[in-house]
């Protein structure tokens, strides 16, 4: 075991001790949903429990939605859409559009033409006032194009129809992920190594190396992480795969799948093998309950012991999902993305034990699957 | 940078760049990462070298890889110069068959 996951693992114990807290700290009166999209550009509301759409509100906008964040009331659903180019707010009571921001909307039109496009990362902050998007700036010349420093781009969710960013905060290229500590006061920026930001100032306050990790006799790590589906254990999880380079190439155990885990509540990072690489994962969640539980997803589920780092049981699926998500009480396994539905798996067994189908049979493609409780 | 010479402009800023270790800013993944690693010709061979995990089936990745431009060289550029490239066809499965080879505008 390394030294990297001895410490992980206590700060997993940690983790466990805490959970009680965020199950008081979740609204338990209200009903949970699964929030998602489908094509053509429709936001999707998911009851689980009836096992049918609840509702589906049509975005006028060009599509897919390509990110969602939900507020912390369950009110409004804020997506990224326009190819990559939009991020505009759906009220889920009325329907109607209550934010929207174009990223290469330009006040002063004499300036230079600028594209910016977000990818990926896209954040709320717990009080539910401000958003949070990664956004890749390019300068449109008449003869080139001149790549401008990435960037997070801050909005007030209050802004309305014609929202402009508060602030730009510096961040490093390459980042994917952005997530907020639980108590607002940090955000994470997951580059080829985990920024830890002061959400106001862009300061940086804490560097987590990963891709750099100084692991004796293993490759840097790959961390392809994408989608956002923390919410229920607030604890992010992302497959990471490396080598042995003491190892014959050729040897099955020179290539491992590990698990990074930060824990949103208190910063504490993991970073943990539990295999020899034998499938592709894309992406995992965290049981909220049985917190050591984490599930993952492409062709096939996986349960895995984060306290053993062990895998506990493996099943095929019908097809691909990217998307991951797992309901408040820890029984049942929400996987999406890719096609036209939601499977729902039982958290014990991982038998299949519904589905939903998406409207008009379309692709959900590369959306993210949130759960909200309203 | 030894063994090749630059002959234009574009090309002397990427020796410029790899003079200032710029280059590092881009690094390929090496291991497993994606259905395919991010240099690999696409949906062709999988990070084991077979088939078996692809996507499952192949049309399921189609627009998850198309519409974030994550194989601009494979499928139409959704995100810059043919955002309509999908748009009449929202099941690949199903809807394929509209799906059309795309040509630059004069």
């Amino acid at each position: 075991m390394s030294r990297i996951s001895r410490r992980g693992k206590a700060l997993l114990g940690l983790a466990a001790l805490t959970a009680a807290t965020f199950s008081a700290a979740s609204p338990a009166a209200a009903k949970e949903f699964i929030l998602t999209s489908v094509k053509p550009n429709t936001l999707v509301l998911v009851d689980p429990a009836a096992r049918k759409v609840a509702r589906t509100y049509k975005i006028a906008s060009p599509g897919p939605v390509m990110g969602i964040v939900p507020s912390p009331d369950g009110k409004v659903a804020y997506v990224v859409t326009n190819h990559w180019g939009s991020l505009i707010g759906i009220d889920l009571d009325t329907g109607k559009e209550v934010f929207h921001t174009d990223f290469s909307a330009q006040p002063d039109m004499s300036a230079p033409a600028m594209r910016v496009i977000n990818t990926f990362g896209l954040e709320i902050s717990p009080d539910g006032k401000e958003l949070f998007v990664m956004q890749s700036p390019v300068k449109l010349g008449k003869a080139e194009y001149q790549v401008q420093d990435t960037r997070i781009a801050v909005y007030d969710t209050r802004s309305g129809l014609a929202a402009e960013p508060v602030r730009l905060l510096p961040v490093p290229r390459r980042t994917t992920h952005l997530l907020f500590s639980e108590d607002g006061t940090k955000l994470y920026c997951l580059s080829w190594d985990l920024y830890t930001l002061d959400p106001k100032d862009g300061k940086v306050l804490q560097v987590t190396k990963l891709l750099h990790w100084d692991r004796q006799n293993y490759a840097e790590p790959d961390i392809f992480g994408v989608w956002g589906q923390y919410e229920q254990a607030h604890v992010f999880i992302n497959p990471y795969f490396t080598t042995r380079t003491d190892l014959d190439p050729k040897d099955p155990a020179s290539a491992k799948t590990g698990m990074l885990t930060l824990d949103l509540k208190t910063g504490a990072v993991k970073l943990a093998d539990f295999e020899d690489t034998s499938v592709v994962i894309f992406s995992s969640v965290v049981n909220p309950v049985r917190r050591n539980e984490s599930y993952s997803v492409y062709s096939t589920l996986t349960k895995t012991d984060l306290a053993t780092d062990k895998l506990v049981k493996r099943v095929a699926l019908p097809h691909t999902y990217y998307t991951v998500n797992v309901s408040g009480d820890g029984k049942e396994i929400y996987v999406g993305g890719t096609m036209n539905d939601i499977g729902i798996y039982s958290t014990d067994s991982l038998k299949r034990i519904g589905e939903v189908k998406m409207p008009g049979g379309n692709d959900q493609a590369i959306t993210w699957v949130r759960m909200v409780h309203r | 940078m030894k063994h090749v010479k630059p002959i234009n402009d574009k090309a002397r800023l990427v020796e410029k760049a790899a003079e200032d270790g710029k280059t590092a800013e881009v690094q390929p993944m090496q291991t497993v990462a994606g259905c395919a690693t991010t240099f690999d010709p696409g949906w062709e061979t999988d990070p084991f070298g077979g088939v078996a995990s692809l996507c499952q089936p192949m049309e399921a990745d189609l627009y998850g890889c198309a519409d974030p431009c994550w194989w601009p060289a494979q499928v139409p550029d959704t995100i810059n110069t043919y955002p309509d490239w999908n748009s009449e066809a929202p099941s690949a499965q199903r809807d394929w068959r509209k799906l059309q080879i795309v040509f630059p505008k004069k």
